[in-house]
């Protein structure tokens, strides 16, 4: 195959922004010829050096290995140095708004304030915690197998990417953010960490922790390397069941209440569910139950048709389940 | 603008590989320390190691074989007494990582899986799949966290305290705010990376501009062996990124335009596994004569396609993204297009095995350290063998660290005054005031032209020559800048100022130490002297600035040892 190069014309709208300097944010215009070749990084540069040498943005090795260029075009979170941009014109056409990863916490035009992202990266006590061996002989033995089972949770550069396209981390200061969860996982599956318990704690606090995620899928969206974070938080909310630190609040009462629902009816009671995991604060959720069962929306607890297959269910989730409740 | 002083035990600049590793010895030890990096700590450019990191720890292998492929390789310029320190210590330090956290890649067994590497006699490189730096810069910087290490990041170190055969502090300012500081200290290590983006084709980091080196050799310090740049074989092309040896370690085979399986001709043996410098003369070769592939003509294909899609997805999964990212193509399904890529710099501040930075030949300067890529210690002579420097930089960072401590109860604190930082203050200021008509980009882009095409793996009397003058003309230039960005908030455009007079500083070096050495040797190739000259030119080159700018040249002896000198054939 014939390896060619390819050019096509673009307009970036771009934000611009001195935190020292502008009362509010701007967007300057620049047109130009972009090539098959070039990535998002690429454009940044070219802005800075051909353009306006005071457009600032942080950037190392443009390659997509440290991981400091994470911004956002047209709203999506992407690595600069490896989004190539003819992707980004096969995704959103020859229109394209350059942002910095989170507007609120801009400095200076992509520059954020990335402090809530650290503090979070340190609260999850982010290392092996072992006695470390000053002068080993040998090394641990590790199978392969045990080695996969950090799911290339190592393999998180600490972007950004995900906790700022996390919308539980827009709205909940206190949560940690799915890519602090990449990170914790990374060593509460690893066999040489001694200090799962310890760690698991504080990812099983209200506000901060796990449960608090929405599954809304977009860390698994906007990972650059495929970290899939959101993947990482189920396997700890297995593993609070497991090593017996999950206790009863209205999460873990949910997941408990979903899993007594399908063994007992091989389908989901949401009616039910609701009733398991509030207990008795249910009574505010009557005015929207109501308006739902008038609308025929959910089906009362004695009107649940159970699954044909119950026993074929039943059998399932028993050989599947891992964790006691 | 009052300067605040900050009194530490050691201040490390640099937080790759041997900054945090140094730190981590110093915190344990109950050493009051700070490192300061431009970047935050898990950017730093050992996190783009891809391929391994040597140690002789299999069956087959032996310490006393890393040491001489590591001397072989080096083409027996590299000091052997440290060669010998650095491979007898490698088992050690790499399962030390390994017990800190590295995730490395394992055998069926268990144990650190190892893969071949060029100019190596056996499997020798530990790996983490296609990303052993990353691995292990997270590591370390996570155990210096542990240990509670304070960095301070996204700080610039624009200069060293140095008077009187010592040195008392680091001058920085917070690249957020310009907030300049004097770090007052009993001890200063450098571990500030290397210098290939002096370079247009590179594999470096934006960051890599080898601003260590300039600080130390405006003091009058000196910079050794600086004519030793490696050029990779394997950067894509177009923009350099690194295509790890890996690739060629699992069995890549690199491929002309007219088919030819070109290495047989060039190195016989060893094939695509020869030391990196003698592949990426080859490549280049293939090029000039009318081989290339691509559409510019400018590069060669290295084709991994036999290897299957398990193996590549297994072993070398980022290599394959960055070839799709880069270039559209799928190693996977097709071969790709790369070329040599100025990559790793042997040379640097000159420092005895423990880490001392000398002054001269004969002398050490007092509390002044560095270890790593900026460091020439030397273990690679004139060319360095691929999974070396991650070993170098994780090993002498934490012997340095080793030696910090031991040192530090013996050295008085030298009180700072802020005249201290006058030198930075100076030219900070002239930067954000000059109003000339020359631009930093347009300057950058002359130099990097220049050094790829005059100062490169190929290399006469006449080129070189070339690139001096354009270097002479280039400095009075820069007395002739202007910079849009006035501000004090995160002045990005100041910074690469300050950083390009830097690169401008060093390359003198590397081009006045080239043009004298009138030989070819390892990464050092002159045309117009094809041949290795050990009757005149073993020996270091040690290389000092005066204030005006110009280099003066010195020698130093190699330290010789049981390996013995011989032609060099792969």
């Amino acid at each position: 195959m014939e390896h060619t190069i390819t050019t096509q014309k673009v307009n970036f709208k771009v934000f611009r922004f001195n935190a020292d300097e502008d009362y509010l944010p701007y967007y300057e215009n620049y047109d130009m010829e972009v090539t098959s070749e070039e990535v998002v990084l690429d454009i940044l540069n070219r802005i800075k050096w051909d353009h306006d040498g005071s457009f600032s943005y942080r950037r190392s090795c443009r390659h997509g290995i440290c991981g400091a260029c994470a911004i956002k075009v047209n709203g999506r979170a992407t690595l600069a140095c490896k989004e190539s941009m003819n992707t980004m014109v096969e995704f959103f056409g020859n229109e394209l708004t350059i942002e910095p990863l989170s507007i609120k916490r801009a400095v200076k035009d992509m520059i954020i304030d990335k402090g809530d992202f650290w503090e979070k990266h340190d609260a999850v006590k982010p290392y092996l915690i072992s006695d470390v061996d000053e002068h080993p002989e040998h090394e641990h033995l590790v199978t392969p197998e045990e080695a996969e089972e950090l799911n290339e949770a190592d393999l998180c550069i600490q972007c950004g990417a995900c906790h700022y396209a996390c919308p539980v981390v827009e709205i909940n200061e206190d949560f940690f953010g799915p890519a602090a969860f990449a990170k914790a996982y990374r060593f509460e599956a690893d066999v040489r960490d001694d200090a799962h318990v310890q760690r698991l704690e504080a990812l099983h606090q209200e506000k901060q922790g796990v449960w608090d995620c929405v599954k809304c899928m977009e860390c698994a969206e906007v990972c650059p390397k495929d970290v899939d974070p959101i993947s990482k938080i189920t396997k700890l909310h297995n593993m609070l069941f497991k090593e017996g630190v999950a206790t009863s609040n209205v999460a873990t009462r949910h997941a408990v209440g979903f899993k007594h629902s399908i063994v007992k009816n091989g389908v989901l009671d949401e009616g039910g569910l609701v009733l398991y995991s509030e207990g008795p604060s249910i009574v505010k959720h009557i005015p929207v139950a109501f308006k739902m069962f008038t609308k025929g929306k959910i089906v009362p607890p004695w009107g649940i048709t159970k699954s044909e297959n119950l026993d074929e269910i039943q059998k399932l989730v028993k050989s599947s389940s891992t964790a006691k409740f | 603008m009052s300067i605040p002083i900050y009194t530490y035990d050691a201040v490390v600049v640099g937080a790759g590989l041997a900054g945090c590793a140094a730190a981590r010895e110093l915190q344990n030890a109950g050493k009051k320390v700070a490192v300061i990096t431009k970047l935050h700590p898990l950017r730093s450019h050992s996190g783009a190691a891809q391929g391994g990191v040597n140690a002789a720890f299999s069956d087959k292998d032996s310490v006393e074989l890393h040491e001489f492929d590591t001397v072989k390789g080096s083409d027996y310029l590299a000091d052997q007494d440290a060669v010998e320190f650095m491979c007898s210590k490698a088992p050690e330090t790499i399962r030390w990582a390994e017990r800190m956290g590295a995730a490395f890649s394992r055998t069926a067994d268990g144990k650190i899986a190892q893969r071949p590497f060029g100019g190596q006699s056996s499997p020798r490189a530990c790996y983490a799949k296609d990303r052993t730096g990353l691995t292990l810069l997270q590591t370390i910087y996570e155990q210096a966290h542990r240990a509670g290490v304070k960095f301070w990041d996204e700080w610039y170190a624009a200069d060293i305290i140095y008077k009187d055969g010592k040195v008392s502090g680091v001058v920085a300012f917070n690249i957020r705010d310009m907030q300049t500081v004097i770090f007052n200290a009993k001890s200063v290590m450098f571990a500030t990376g290397g210098y290939a983006r002096a370079y247009k084709i590179n594999s470096n980091a934006h960051a890599n501009t080898g601003d260590g080196l300039s600080i130390v050799a405006r003091h009058g310090l000196p910079l050794e062996d600086m004519e030793f740049v490696q050029f990779h074989p394997s950067g894509l092309s177009g923009n350099g990124v690194l295509i790890s040896e890996a690739a060629r370690g699992e069995g890549g085979r690199l491929f002309n335009s007219k088919g030819e399986r070109f290495m047989e001709r060039y190195a016989p043996n060893a094939m695509e596994l020869a030391s990196r410098d003698v592949v990426s003369r080859a490549i280049l070769n293939e090029i000039r004569e009318g081989r290339g592939v691509g559409p510019r003509k400018d590069a060669v294909y290295i084709d991994v396609t036999h290897l299957g899609k398990d193996l590549i997805m297994e072993r070398l999964p980022e290599l394959r993204d960055l070839a799709i990212t880069f270039l559209g193509l799928d190693m996977i399904k097709e071969p790709i297009l790369i070329s040599a890529t100025a990559h790793y710099s042997m040379g640097g501040i000159p420092v005895n095995i423990a880490g001392n930075v000398r002054k001269n030949n004969d002398e050490l300067v007092e509390g002044f350290y560095a270890a790593g890529e900026c460091a020439c210690v030397s273990v690679h002579g004139a060319n360095r063998l691929g999974a070396n420097s991650v070993l170098e930089a994780l090993l002498f960072g934490r012997f340095v660290g080793k030696t910090m401590v031991s040192e530090i109860d013996n050295i008085e604190l030298r009180k700072a005054t802020p005249e201290d930082a006058q030198r930075a203050l100076d030219e900070m200021q002239f930067i954000l005031e000059n109003n000339g008509s020359e631009t930093i980009t347009g300057l950058r882009e002359e130099l990097q032209q220049c050094m790829t095409a005059n100062a490169g793996a190929f290399r006469t009397k006449e080129t070189l020559q070339v690139a001096i003058d354009k270097v002479k003309e280039l400095h009075k230039r820069f007395k002739n800048i202007r910079i849009n960005d006035k501000s004090k908030v995160f002045n990005t455009e100041l910074q690469e100022a300050i950083e390009f007079g830097h690169m401008l500083d060093y390359s003198a070096f590397i081009v006045e130490s080239a043009i004298a050495r009138n030989e070819s040797r390892g990464a050092h190739y002159r045309e117009d002297y094809e041949s290795r000259d050990d009757e005149n030119f073993l020996k270091h080159t040690m290389a000092y600035m005066d204030e005006n700018g110009d280099i003066t040249l010195d020698y130093m002896k190699v330290v010789l040892g049981k390996h013995e000198l011989k032609a060099r054939n792969y």
